[in-house]
């Protein structure tokens, strides 16, 4: 195995020259660490992104009457349009058959709630129909959601969010205490499962009313108005949301030659915008910190031309007993692979290690990924043969005599 | 067959506007088994010769056969492996790998060759012991005087068995006491049957051999025959 024999040449020349080589290494790592910090870093904001967005469930889409607004033009046009109507509910139950479910839902934040003496301010306030419970992914840690009676009636009652639990009943039961959402009292029946915080946003720093009673307390939802529907399966969902636009069009009078002056949004378009939307903010922060990997890579180039110089005599001592232009080329290529790689190597795992820290900064969770470490790999013994195969080939080229007499 | 002949060879160094000429027209024969000296002055062009007898180089004009080969039409890497097969060489300036042991350096030719581990090794250990290194075998060349390492050069151009031993200067770098040593070896290893050529600009060392070329000016200008080949 001639290839191992030079090999161990290739690390041994490397041993020989260890400082040198130790901050070539270091050039490779630090644009490594970048790439891949960035790289997970990203990949674990788009995660808890799509795992945020998951929480809609499959066949769920919510009708809204801005959409995601994707440019000016856009935002324009949306602003003009006409609120959603309560009533819509009630239309599209009866008009789409592969509609199972059908909630309504506005949003409000209280600048403050109390309890005895604690208060708790900017809490967020959702007032939903009962059904909001079997559409999204919110469970049931303690006690009970609301039903649709109390819906029905507007009670008083409230399905609260942990952060409302641990803030204002430290050391008790919620269960069947009074709040005060601003002046008005609410009997707490049910405790949400943590959701935790996303994006520095607290999401347990909620509140569930019914929607009736939101409408009595809070006044009837103009803009701020959303309806979730879920379809009966995944295979009908297009169905449902073809009914639903044909009811919500024949209500909002939309002439046949007109587009649609609402939006229906699932979790896969709103993930797909929003890849849309953060496409150029991701593909730039990779273009810009992948700088730093050229710069790895042409401090490899540059290490291998001075080492190619300086060992000059030994390549063509090695040319005088018989070494062939590929041994020399290998033996030079494998150095500059090894730092690179190796480089690589040590970036990936820093690089993963500072993505988590990043990504804990901000709350989100993540986990390795295969594609940074193929990724990291590829790029980093990529880079060792481009930028080394031209001293390699150099080294390699060289006349046996004019190396021999080399000084 | 002779073991080496060369015909009208030539060489010619470029250098802009002017041409040099090193050689101009070198024929020779020598025969397997046969011990030569190249002498001449510095600048007489006995280097760039040894050059091309070493397969170091090719000649501009002319032709070169070794062991029947057509050397001087051949590409680098068949010259590479000439080198590795037919040819050893000991420089003056001994030309070690400074940071391998002894028993690397005259391991180095067999990787080349493709040889396997084992079988190298107890070649070069084989190498070493034939000249007289063997306790040495894990020094490196700065652990060793200079007619130690001379030696090493000489086991590094035994350990393939060449079919030419080829010595630019091999006493150049070395006290006159040491030098006489080597020069015995060389002649040890004449008498068990290699050829050796070797370049020199000192007569005593010239002595040794059996004949002796001198060169001027890029042409033999004269053969002397010191002792008859046995």
């Amino acid at each position: 195995m001639i290839y191992w024999d030079i090999f161990m040449m290739a690390v041994s020349a490397l041993w020989a020259n260890r400082l040198r080589s130790g901050l070539t290494l270091l050039g490779v790592i630090i644009g490594v660490t970048s790439v891949i910090t960035i790289i997970s870093a990203i990949e674990g904001f788009m995660g808890s992104v799509q795992s945020e967005i998951d929480k809609l469930g499959p066949t769920t889409f919510i009708v809204d009457r801005m959409g995601m607004i994707m440019s000016e033009d856009d935002f324009l046009e949306a602003i003009k349009r006409k609120p959603l109507e309560i009533e819509y509910a009630d239309a599209i139950a009866d008009g789409c058959k592969d509609c199972e479910k059908i909630a309504l839902q506005a949003y409000s934040f209280a600048p403050e709630i109390k309890y005895r003496d604690k208060k708790l301010r900017n809490v967020y306030i959702r007032g939903t129909s009962s059904e909001i419970i079997d559409i999204v992914e919110q469970e049931v840690d303690q006690g009970r959601f609301f039903s649709h009676e109390e819906d029905h009636d507007g009670r008083h009652v409230a399905f609260v969010g942990t952060t409302i639990q641990k803030q204002l009943f430290p050391n008790s039961d919620p269960i069947g205490k009074r709040i005060k959402i601003g002046n008005i009292k609410y009997d707490i029946i049910g405790i949400a499962k943590e959701q935790g915080a996303t994006f520095g946003h607290d999401a347990d720093k909620v509140i569930f009313v019914p929607f009736n009673t939101f409408v009595k307390d809070f006044g009837e939802p103009r803009r701020n108005l959303h309806i979730y529907v879920k379809a009966k399966s995944m295979a009908v969902l297009d169905n449902a949301m073809d009914q639903t636009r044909v009811v919500l069009r024949a209500y909002r009078h939309v002439p046949y030659d007109k587009d649609d002056d609402f939006s229906m949004l699932t979790a896969e378009s709103i993930m797909n915008q929003f890849k849309a939307i953060t496409k150029f903010m991701r593909v730039g922060l990779v273009g810009i910190t992948s700088i730093s990997l050229v710069v790895g890579g042409i401090i490899i180039m540059n290490i291998m031309m001075v080492s190619v110089t300086e060992r000059t005599r030994e390549i063509g001592i090695r040319k005088s007993i018989g070494a062939r232009q590929k041994d020399i080329l290998f033996q030079f290529l494998f150095e500059s692979v090894i730092l690179s790689v190796g480089g690589g190597a040590i970036g990936i795992a820093i690089g993963m290690l500072l993505g988590s820290v990043l990504i804990g900064l901000i709350n989100m969770d993540m986990s390795p990924s295969m594609l940074s470490i193929l990724l990291g790999l590829g790029i980093s013994s990529g880079i060792g043969l481009f930028f080394g195969i031209y001293p390699a080939l150099k080294a390699a080229r060289l006349q046996p005599v004019k190396a021999l007499s080399y000084e | 067959m002779a073991l080496i002949e060369t015909n009208d060879l030539w060489k010619t160094y470029d250098m802009g506007k002017v041409q040099v000429h090193a050689l101009r027209g070198v024929s020779m024969k020598i025969e397997k088994g046969d011990y030569i000296a190249i002498m001449g002055p510095s600048g007489s062009g006995k280097s760039t010769l040894m050059n091309l007898i070493g397969c170091l180089d090719t000649p501009t004009n002319g032709t070169y056969h070794l062991n029947g080969k057509l050397v001087s039409e051949m590409h680098d890497d068949e010259l590479a492996e000439i080198r590795n097969r037919e040819i050893g060489f000991v420089f003056q300036t001994f030309n070690l790998m400074p940071r391998s042991t002894a028993l690397h350096n005259v391991e180095l030719p067999l990787i080349y060759g493709g040889m396997s581990r084992e079988e190298r090794l107890n070649k070069a250990r084989h190498a070493l012991e034939t000249v007289n290194l063997g306790e040495r075998m894990m020094h490196q060349p700065n652990e060793l005087s200079g007619g130690q390492r001379q030696r090493v050069a000489i086991a590094r151009a035994l350990v393939n068995d060449p079919s030419l031993l080829l010595a630019d200067e091999p006493t150049g770098n070395i006290d006159t006491k040491t030098g006489d040593e080597i020069m015995e070896l060389f002649s040890e290893l004449h008498r068990r049957g290699n050829t050796i050529i070797l370049v020199t600009h000192e007569m005593d060392v010239a002595q040794h051999a059996n004949r002796i070329f001198y060169i001027r000016d890029g042409l033999i200008e004269k053969e002397e025959i010191v002792r008859k080949a046995s």
